[in-house]
């Protein structure tokens, strides 16, 4: 059974599609990246598995339970952080989370050192008695994430969780992300950031306009762009650095593009590099063709998100 | 139980400390009623003891105030953000419609609590049986007013300047075309069939009735409960249906 499943799911406002027949699955305890820019419906799914929009139509089930019929029962299993932290502007971070937890059914006897070890973990501790509405967009961010960290449900909902946080947070939160999947929790994050979804992802699903475009783990992502792999050969000057050699280095497989880019270098793009630089070092080995350096760079999901989609993902006006 | 407790208290608390605004409106009852009610008794001629006549009719007005107060807190919830993060918490929608309803309910009781005692000593001949079925009328009547604005709110998500107008502007008129502040008998034949329409009419009526005003400038008491229950019951039925099937926080946040 699937942790999250979705079948022809659509959902429009007024004249908006927002979804679009999307059909979507997540595993139990994996860490589902949602990525795509800002328009592309990631927020709506979110909003929709924690049964705070509902479907124009489709079905969306969490943990078997569908959002339509038994919203309590998935609310009871279910902790969501929004893209920004909802205001409670007169209150202090200390006792938002603890109401949170409270109310999340944690226990009253391991409140006080749960919310004392997430707050100093995100560095919050110092402003705990601080106004929510003194708080920086980063503090508050960290706020709205150590709601789920204290709470830790079965199925936790990231809606861009290290948006306006240094990069020292962003390291601290995706740790803490990890952990929460690694204790069993089934995680789904939304994000524009492509850093943040090769750091977290165990699999990634390209939105774009209401639709899954694409959904593999990171690494068959980035293999199923065809000429994606960059390599950059250095080859010593010699007799057997010939036309012949570059015409050979073209026809191993996967080689999508060789060009040369300097007095015996080569840049030569690839579909799966780890499949063609062994291929390549047997070829010079035979044809006793030095190599003095092999650089190889792998496309980012940017360019994923690019092949998907004809659209650049960190270009577009994300919101 | 506990949930809808701790919802309550946790947005409460903070309007509690300090109670600055529950002191002015009793600071404002006090000084509305011993200056104005007092002046303007001696030029009534028509009834009696109009001070006391005014004092109900101004704790009916408050009622009315805490009531509405209720539906744009909902309101403010929607636009500030924070209804998507209550609708996402692990409760029912129905002990969130609660809690918003006890919040309301609490805020009125203390809100009423001094303006009420002082009515009771002006007044001075009352029983225990009349003081608590006036306390339940001003309760019922808070309800129905909170479960209107509440049904109100909704038109809110669509356009708040909507919402403005028309809860301002109906805010005046039920208050104004109604028995708060001059018996029914009083009004001018083309005034009195439009007060029978306003809610506070039959809640200004009953509370008086209950503290021994003469029957004979009120309405049936009978006509007035039935009136009022079905107020409370249909509104808040209304806005607790409305919550649960229409409700989406990030159309309104």
């Amino acid at each position: 059974m699937y942790a999250v499943e979705t079948q022809n799911l659509i959902k429009r406002y007024g004249k908006t599609h927002a979804l679009k027949g999307l059909d979507f699955t997540v595993n139990p305890k994996e860490i589902m990246v949602l990525l795509g820019p800002n328009g592309s419906g990631k927020t709506t799914l979110l909003l929709i598995l924690a049964t705070i929009l509902k479907p124009t139509s489709g079905t969306a089930k969490v943990m078997g339970l569908d959002v339509a019929k038994q919203p309590t029962k998935i609310r009871q299993i279910l902790g969501i952080s929004f893209q920004e932290a909802r205001g409670f502007w007169r209150h202090k971070p200390a006792e938002i989370l603890h109401f949170h937890a409270a109310i999340c059914g944690v226990p009253k006897s391991e409140r006080d050192a749960k919310i004392e070890e997430i707050m100093k973990g995100l560095e919050l501790w110092d402003a705990r008695n601080k106004l929510f509405m003194h708080l920086s967009g980063g503090q508050t961010k960290r706020l709205e994430v150590s709601k789920l960290l204290i709470q830790r449900p079965r199925f936790a909902i990231f809606d861009e969780p290290s948006s306006q946080v240094d990069l020292r947070g962003k390291r601290k939160i995706w740790g803490e992300i990890h952990k929460l999947r690694d204790e069993g929790s089934t995680i789904l994050v939304a994000t524009n950031e492509v850093r943040e979804a090769e750091y977290l992802a165990d699999r990634v699903t390209v939105l774009d306009q209401g639709k899954s475009v694409v959904c593999d783990t990171v690494r068959n992502l980035k293999d199923k762009i065809a000429g994606g792999d960059v390599v950059e050969l250095l080859l010593e000057p010699g007799p057997n650095n010939t036309e012949e050699l570059r015409e050979e280095l073209n026809k191993i497989e996967g080689t999508v593009n060789l060009v040369a880019s300097g007095e015996n270098q080569y840049r030569a793009h690839v579909s799966i590099a780890e499949a063609w630089v062994p291929k390549m070092t047997s070829l010079c080995y035979e044809r006793k063709a030095r190599l003095l350096s092999v650089r190889v760079t792998e496309p980012s999901l940017d360019d994923v998100f690019l092949h998907f989609t004809g659209k650049a993902l960190e270009t577009t006006t994300n919101a | 139980m506990h949930d809808i407790i701790r919802l309550v208290w946790f947005d409460l608390k903070h309007e509690l400390r300090p109670p600055i605004w529950i002191i002015m409106e009793w600071i404002t009852f006090t000084i509305q009623l011993g200056i104005y009610g007092a002046l303007i008794s001696q030029l009534v001629t028509g009834i009696s003891n109009y001070q006391q006549f005014y004092a109900i009719g101004f704790i009916v007005m408050m009622t009315f105030g805490v009531g509405s107060h209720t539906g744009r807190h909902f309101v403010e919830h929607a636009h500030e953000g924070r209804l998507p993060y209550l609708l996402s918490l692990p409760i029912s929608r129905s002990k969130l419609f609660l809690s918003i309803a006890l919040q309301g309910g609490i805020e009125l009781a203390l809100m009423i609590s001094v303006p009420l005692a002082i009515t009771l000593a002006l007044i001075g001949n009352f029983t225990f049986i009349s003081v608590i079925g006036a306390i339940a009328t001003l309760f019922i009547l808070g309800f129905g007013v909170a479960g209107l604005m509440l049904g109100l709110s909704f038109i809110a998500f669509k356009s708040t300047d909507i919402y403005t107008a028309i809860t301002v502007g109906l805010s005046s008129i039920i208050i104004r075309f109604s028995t708060v502040l001059y018996p029914l008998m009083f009004l001018p034949p083309s005034y009195a069939p439009i007060a029978l329409l306003s809610p506070l009419t039959y809640g200004a009526d009953l509370v008086r009735l209950l503290l021994g005003f003469d029957p004979n400038i009120l309405l049936d008491p009978i006509y007035a409960v039935a009136v009022l229950t079905a107020l409370a019951v249909s509104t808040l039925g209304l806005g607790m249906l409305l919550l649960q099937r229409l409700v989406e926080g990030v159309k309104s946040a």
